[in-house]
């Protein structure tokens, strides 16, 4: 019983011993940082004190509650558009045959492998005012409705979403074409056999199959803009900033409070997304349990 | 089973794009009926039952329900109901709700339907079982749910693609002897899919045997067993010895159809390789100089022979045919 005893003594010493060097890793450059941040969003810049003031002023100054807001909004509605998008898209992956189908389903992943900044420098070339698509147009007779077009997206909303779904729509597509392929072809062809029409197709058996990854999905798309910086700082407009911008800006002048402030108000509103995923994942459908 | 004509296949071609298909198929199925399509994996007869279904347009042909053409018609408007070979069931519904969704969108009013719910799973064993879900449910159970489902919609056909061929063999002679059941009290239309010869045989009225997209034959699995009408359908149906009786042709007999006895002196003699036991009857190969032949024999016989012995073969009935 003793050696035992012993021999445990001596395993649970060299778990501790050799998980030690990953724990002080996570805790020096997670966990640490973290708790850091926390509290130096909660102290004055000048007394070193305890005060709610950062975010006082990150909540009622006009240009980090826009900033707020406005983060909000460009990720709720970049993970509409790209849901939307991608649903659709994946559908169309999944249940046509045709060749376009096919060498779409080959190439839609291409983005993913470019380079962010790269990617957003050559949108800039493509949708500027004077770019390609502008020159473009320069080619049509001068009366052409289509003369010298200039798309406008570029510093607004419209140009951030745009690239948004660039970067996003291949990663959600990605999981939705996933999903969409675990739901057999039989399982479609006997509801269309009993009757069905395509649109109770996808509302009563694609819709309820799959919307499980589609949250998935739509966490991700979220968690990813909240905190995104090359999109909105290469071509977001000056005067609506989204939260990253604003961040490094506040960083760059030596704000060290108001941005760490800032990165937990980003740190919170990722968690909500974290909670929902978790949530998803975790509940089990009734039909799910075997 | 009577005379009128339920189905119809007018000279139905189907071609994919890799010139594969069925062409000129013509098949009439009366009311009552059970036919058998059946083949090796390839030979068109999913293709045949997927027309059907509505789930393929035909190139070239027509296809008649009580003489009407239906194949201008999709899959949800056609008289005819499809069981799948497997994972028919929509996973997130319970078994009475997969039972009940046809019946909704027949506009069926709901005392009606549940009653007609509780008699198609009374059909096929699985009252009770309302509440499962396809994923708590056997391969076997599933499928039951799935014909129930099919049958309570009353459908003019029932097709039926290879729906046991994922089950065990004991769970699948069940199947198949409950479905032969269900389907003469209920007098209804079916046509299955099959690639095995003895699941054919169990089941059908008429077994429509078919290779590389054409029928080979058609018959009662009687017909069909004793006067295969080519080498292919001699090959595919039942087991069958084939000796080369030199000219390009050949020599077929079945095991059954062969005396064996001990010496020589009969039409092939040999040497006795392997005794198997199958139940109540022995499967003895014998090694002789045009190949190895097999011949069942009784138990009682089977205490004169051993391994090595010199035998002797006569055959009481052949069938010639010309080499593939």
């Amino acid at each position: 019983m003793k050696q035992t005893s012993k021999t445990n003594w001596k395993t649970t010493l060299f778990i501790i011993g050799a998980l030690t060097p990953a724990m002080l890793v996570s805790l020096g450059l997670v966990v640490y940082p973290m708790i850091n941040q926390i509290i130096r969003s909660f102290k004055d810049p000048k007394e070193g004190t305890f005060t709610f003031d950062n975010y006082v002023y990150l909540f009622t100054n006009k240009i980090s509650s826009r900033a707020i807001w406005y983060t909000v909004e460009i990720s709720v509605l970049t993970v509409l558009l790209t849901i939307s998008i991608s649903y659709l898209l994946a559908m169309y992956l999944r249940f046509s045959n045709s060749k376009i189908s096919k060498s779409i389903g080959n190439m839609y992943l291409l983005p993913r492998f470019i380079p962010s900044l790269v990617a957003v420098y050559a949108m800039k070339q493509i949708i500027s005012d004077s770019g390609f698509l502008n020159r473009v147009s320069l080619l049509f007779d001068e009366n052409s409705a289509l003369y010298n077009f200039k798309p406008g997206m570029l510093y607004n909303t419209k140009g951030i979403l745009f690239m948004n779904c660039w970067f996003n729509i291949p990663f959600a597509t990605m999981i939705i074409v996933a999903a969409l392929a675990g739901i057999s072809e039989s399982v479609v062809e006997s509801a269309q056999d009993v009757g069905a029409g395509k649109a109770l197709i996808f509302f009563k058996i694609i819709l309820p199959l799959s919307y499980k990854d589609v949250l998935i999905a739509a966490t991700f798309v979220f968690m990813s803009n909240i905190s995104s910086f090359t999109t909105p700082y290469l071509i977001g407009a000056s005067q609506r900033k989204m939260l990253g911008v604003y961040l490094r800006e506040q960083f760059g002048r030596g704000k060290y409070e108001i941005a760490a402030a800032t990165s937990v108000i980003i740190f919170i509103l990722c968690s909500i997304s974290a909670v929902v995923y978790l949530y998803t994942n975790m509940k089990e459908q009734a039909w799910e349990e075997n | 089973m009577d005379d009128t004509i339920k189905l119809s296949v007018i000279n139905m071609t189907k071609l994919y794009g890799n010139g594969d298909g069925v062409k000129n198929v013509d098949l009439d199925v009366h009311t009552g009926e059970l036919v058998t399509l059946l083949g090796p994996s390839g030979c068109g007869k999913t293709t045949i039952l997927r027309t059907i279904g509505g789930f393929i347009d035909l190139t070239d042909g027509d296809i008649t329900i009580d003489g009407k053409s239906i194949i201008t018609l999709p899959p949800e408007k056609r008289p005819t109901s499809m069981v799948f070979q497997s994972y028919n069931l929509w996973p997130h519904m319970t078994v009475h709700d997969n039972l009940e969704f046809g019946l909704k969108l027949r506009k069926i009013p709901k005392e009606t339907r549940e009653q007609k719910i509780a008699e198609g799973l009374r059909l096929v064993k699985m009252s009770g079982f309302e509440k499962k879900y396809p994923g708590q449910m056997s391969g076997g159970q599933q499928q039951r749910i799935a014909i129930a489902r099919s049958l309570i919609l009353e459908p003019e056909v029932l097709l039926l693609d290879e729906p046991f061929s994922a089950l065990d063999a004991k769970i699948r002679m069940e199947m198949r002897e409950e479905l032969r059941k269900i389907q003469t009290d209920l007098n209804i239309t079916v046509i299955f899919v099959t690639h095995d010869q003895e699941e054919a045989m169990m089941l059908s009225d008429r077994i429509v045997v078919m290779s590389k997209g054409h029928i080979e034959q058609q018959g009662t699995p009687r017909q069909i067993y004793d006067n295969p009408v080519s080498r292919f359908v001699a090959g595919f149906i039942g087991e069958m010895n084939f000796l080369d009786d030199g000219d390009g042709k050949q020599i077929a007999v079945r095991p059954e159809h062969i005396a064996v006895t001990k010496g020589t002196g009969g039409i092939l003699d040999g040497t006795v390789r392997t005794v198997m036991m199958l139940g109540h009857y022995l499967e003895m190969t014998l090694d002789t100089e045009k190949g190895l032949v097999k011949v069942y024999i009784t138990s009682d016989q089977a205490n004169q022979f051993e391994k090595g012995d010199h035998v002797t073969l006569n055959f009481d009935h052949t069938y010639s045919y010309n080499k593939e």
